[in-house]
């Protein structure tokens, strides 16, 4: 070899980019943390002063004038809020309000005005929350409402009661918070520059040997990403102690105020109760919270980023990269023609269907594909829901059975029927009428050919509304028809055999074309000196076709049936357009029943394992398809 | 020659079931054709008095209007705007093939000619997708195109999705065709000095005209007629394509026969003048093994 790749280098280039990617992401991480930190903070610190507050208001009688004098007060020591208001719902008043908007002729008290019916809607709103938590005992609904108010402000409000009613209610909002804290940039680059500058003079020491490389790389990463991560882990931590000790001092000073405003034995001041979450149920103190969670949490993070970097250092270090470039220049121009299909196939197909599978393992419905999937993450609990519930049919009261039509069991056993009797319907035409269209000397026979055909070329979907409309209940051509020969119009979709028939017939019209024209094809090849050879021998017309036509027609039938067995098991237009699944959801078959589940009861990760299941019954058909086909073959 | 014999059923007795055949086959048709031509909404053929005899209902059977009208016909591209969703259709069918047949033809040209790391991979892995189920890659593939992509309502989104569900088919077929096309031509022109991308467009894509023609004619057929995706991704009604508009017509409480059973003929009588002139190649490609959902 001419040009011996360098080692050094290798290992040099894949520690760079090592450290820039655990580094980077670890910086990514710790912003993200520290911005979603600041948040809690704030939040805690708006409740406290909210609580604090409606202690006060409470306790100056909710209206009139000395609320007006306590929240002016209040407002005056507190320059972190922008606005008070205080919302009474009888007269609909606004009693008190320190928002420069509600000045001059719309100062407080006044009549809440039409635009402000938001504001009174979100009064009731926390009435009703309230009064459900009461009566159930339970704390099920926020009795704070928090929200994003403009540039990170937060806009809160809490219910005022008297006399054991939700009477009114109190808004603050927070004035705009400090600029959140800067990326620590010159110590992420000390960290990503002082381990490449140790390599760049250890490595010379080292020589061209490939293993002291790697240790000395692998070792100066390992290194650095524990020390950074740790770094990282202290200042998460101590943000967390700074702000149990901001709120607890919030406490005090609000503790204080709030004893100065209130008439002593007014009400009750409880400072104990003003650390609360949304549900107003105390928060557990600092001492109290383990720091489990978070804290695991985010080390496995680190983990994982690290794994990535190392991941990374042995594909450069030990030359798969450069490998992989090789191969990729030498064939270019092949992967130059495949990129455009390869790419669209990855990103339309590929990944969206590693993407399903991956759904399949959590609880994610349309209320919450904004959350990444690990938070959503069940395991194979889809799974055992859907294959677990063996539960089919159920003994009623008066002793009839009747069937859970959602159970996976019942759709599989449905779409089992279907399948077997479109194929057996579609076959059995299908012959027959070749047979009948391959008789020698038949007149008109090219005329019988088309129309017979024209099923299989009319979209689907037009045809499944067509018959749709022939099964009409009143209007129906099919019951017409059986009007004629005096019988009762049938109400079609409502018993699963009836409306199995229609979906049936409908299946029925549109496959046997293609089994005819699979059929004839074949039958057309079989040369007829064999016919005269059988009658020469004295064989009957049906030993003829058993021991010479089933034979010939192997080799096309079976191919044409294994299709179509799949073909009709994912028939999802027929079923969808015709039954959909009518009644109560016994004629679906397990495409169309996926499909309702993602997206009329939105349960994606449900139905996604449902799809899960169907790929995997699909997988085996084909293996076992494969077996009989070579198996066939050998014949 | 001939083989009839007394052992043959009597051509009568099959002219008869063919004829039986032939009437349950052609008549959902003719009452498309009836209920388009008759100028009403109703989906009945005649309106049945209110104690009706067996003529009235033998009238309501036959498939022939009362009077015959163009009113739906005319309606559907003045009042409705069914005319919209035939353009939506038409845009999103021919984008579809321009593009399927693009980017078919160049992967299907690499893997007949160039051997290359991963291709038999490359080859399995186009095969194998055939066998996702379609509804497990609606999910996701609603959360790409229509969440992270913003492409929900569009003619693109729409063109991206049905070209990958095209393109395995046609890159199988393409290179099947392209294997069979002799290389010494090509050799030939190499010597000569012509570039890869020169060969590949002067002399084999001229001379792969034929299996182009039938892909095309394929790709179109799948975009014209697919019905789950663009009712899954088209919300806005003047953004459906013609089956999902068709489906609009006489689906949830509409019942508008006269206009589905009109915009029904005009839809199917492209796709069903391609199926006759595409028949032979869709039975031998079809049976090669796909096996879509």
């Amino acid at each position: 070899m001419k040009s011996a790749p360098s080692h050094r280098l290798r290992f040099g280039i894949g520690l760079a980019l090592a450290l820039a990617l655990g580094i980077g992401l670890d910086v990514l991480l710790l912003a993200g943390a520290r911005a979603a930190d600041a948040r809690v903070r704030a939040e805690r610190q708006a409740i406290v002063t909210l609580n604090a507050l409606t202690d006060v208001v409470v306790g100056a009688g909710i209206s009139g004038d000395p609320v007006r004098t306590a929240v002016a007060a209040w407002s005056k020591s507190h320059p972190s809020l922008a606005a008070i208001r205080v919302i009474v719902f009888d007269g609909i008043s606004l009693e008190a309000s320190t928002d420069p908007k509600d000045s001059g002729d719309r100062a407080a008290p006044r009549r809440l005005s039409r635009e402000e019916k938001d504001a009174y809607d979100r009064g009731q709103r926390l009435r009703a929350s309230v009064e459900t938590n009461r009566q159930e005992g339970a704390a099920r609904k926020e009795e704070i409402e928090v929200g994003a108010a403009d540039r990170g402000a937060l806009d809160l409000a809490a219910p005022l009661e008297k006399d054991g009613e939700v009477a009114g209610m109190l808004e603050i909002r927070t004035a705009t918070p400090p600029p959140p804290a800067p990326i620590p940039v010159t110590t992420a680059l000390l960290y990503f520059f002082a381990p490449l500058a140790v390599y760049a003079a250890a490595a010379p020491l080292l020589g061209e040997r490939r293993a002291p490389l790697a240790v000395a790389a692998s070792l100066l990463l390992a290194v650095v990403l524990f020390l950074f991560a740790r770094q990282t882990l202290r200042i998460l931590d101590a943000d967390r102690v700074e702000t149990d000790r901001q709120v607890a001092a919030r406490v005090g000073q609000e503790t204080g105020l709030a004893g100065g405003l209130v008439a002593p034995g007014a009400a009750a001041v409880n400072p104990a109760k003003w650390d609360t979450d949304v549900f107003r149920h105390p928060r557990p103190g600092a001492a109290a919270t383990p720091p489990g969670g978070a804290e695991r949490r985010g080390r496995n993070v680190f983990f994982g980023v690290a794994i990535g970097a190392f991941a990374l250092l042995a594909f450069f270090g030990l030359g798969l990269a450069a490998r992989l470039g090789a191969t990729l220049s030498r064939h270019r121009v092949a992967y130059l023609y495949i990129v455009p299909a390869m790419l669209a196939m990855i990103v339309l197909v590929f990944f969206p269907f590693l993407y399903g599978v991956a759904i399949s393992f959590t609880q994610q419905t349309i209320y919450n594909t904004g959350q990444p999937l690990s938070h959503l993450w069940v395991g194979l609990q889809n799974y055992g829901h859907i294959l677990g519930d063996f539960a089919v049919a159920k003994r009623a009261p008066d002793g009839s059975l009747a069937f859970n039509y959602l159970n996976f069991y019942w759709t599989l056993l449905f779409t089992i029927v279907w399948t077997v009797s479109n194929v057996t319907i579609g076959v059995t035409v299908g012959l027959l009428l070749a047979l009948i269209l391959n008789t020698a000397g038949l007149k008109l026979r090219p005329i019988y050919r088309v129309l017979l055909i024209l099923p299989w070329a009319m979209p689907n979907y037009i045809t499944a509304l067509i018959w749709k409309g022939m099964f009409h209940r009143q209007f129906g051509v099919i019951n017409q028809v059986i009007q004629i020969f005096g019988g009762q119009p049938i109400s079609w979709f409502d018993k699963p055999f009836t409306s199995f028939l229609t979906a049936l017939s409908t299946n029925g019209w549109l496959s046997f074309p293609f089994m005819m024209v699979i059929s004839l094809g074949a039958l057309q090849s079989i040369p007829g000196e064999i016919y005269e050879a059988a009658r020469v021998e004295g064989a009957s017309r049906w030993q003829q076709f058993r021991a010479i036509t089933l034979p010939s027609l192997k080799p096309s039938l079976i191919p044409a049936i294994i299709i179509s067995v799949v073909w009709t098991f994912n028939m999802f237009n027929i079923i969808f357009l015709v039954t959909g699944g009518e009644p109560g959801g016994s004629t679906e078959i397990l495409i169309t029943q996926a499909y309702k589940f993602a997206f009329e009861r939105y349960r994606y990760g449900y139905a996604a394992a449902y799809s899960v299941i169907i790929f995997l019954i699909l997988l085996a058909y084909g293996t076992v398809q494969n077996r009989v086909t070579r198996a066939t073959e050998g014949l | 020659m001939s083989r009839r014999n007394k052992e043959e059923l009597p051509h009568s007795l099959l002219h008869a079931i063919l004829l039986v055949a032939t009437l349950v086959t052609v008549y959902p048709i003719l009452w498309v054709l009836t209920i388009a031509l008759s100028g009403k909404q109703s989906l009945a053929i005649a309106d049945l008095p209110a104690t009706p005899a067996v003529s009235d209902r033998l009238r309501a059977v036959i498939p022939w209007p009362e009077s015959i009208s163009l009113a739906n016909f005319r309606s559907l591209f003045t009042d409705q705007p069914f005319t919209r969703w035939l353009i939506n259709s038409a845009i999103v069918a021919a984008a579809t093939t321009l593009l399927g047949i693009f980017l078919a033809a160049t992967a299907g040209y690499a893997f007949s000619r160039f051997r290359f790391p991963a291709r038999r991979v490359g080859l399995m892995s186009f095969l194998v997708s055939q066998m996702f189920p379609g509804v497990l890659t609606l999910i996701p593939l609603y959360i790409i195109v229509v969440k992270w992509l913003g492409l929900g309502s569009t003619r693109t989104g729409l063109v991206l999705v049905y070209t990958t569900t095209a393109i395995p088919f046609c890159v199988w077929m393409l290179k099947g065709y392209f294997d069979t096309i002799p290389r010494d031509l090509e050799e030939a022109a190499l010597m000569e000095g012509a570039s890869p991308l020169t060969i590949f467009r002067r002399i084999v894509l001229p001379l792969a005209k034929p299996a182009i023609a039938v892909t095309a004619l394929f790709s179109f057929m799948t975009g014209w007629n697919e019905f789950i995706l663009a009712a899954t991704f088209m919300d806005k009604e003047n953004m459906y394509t013609a089956p999902v508009g068709l489906r609009f017509f006489v689906g949830g409480f509409s019942q508008q026969w006269g206009y589905f059973a009109a915009g029904a003929i005009i839809v199917s009588i492209p796709i069903v003048a391609l199926f006759f002139f595409l028949q032979r190649y869709l039975v031998s490609g079809l049976t090669a093994g796909s096996v879509k959902g």
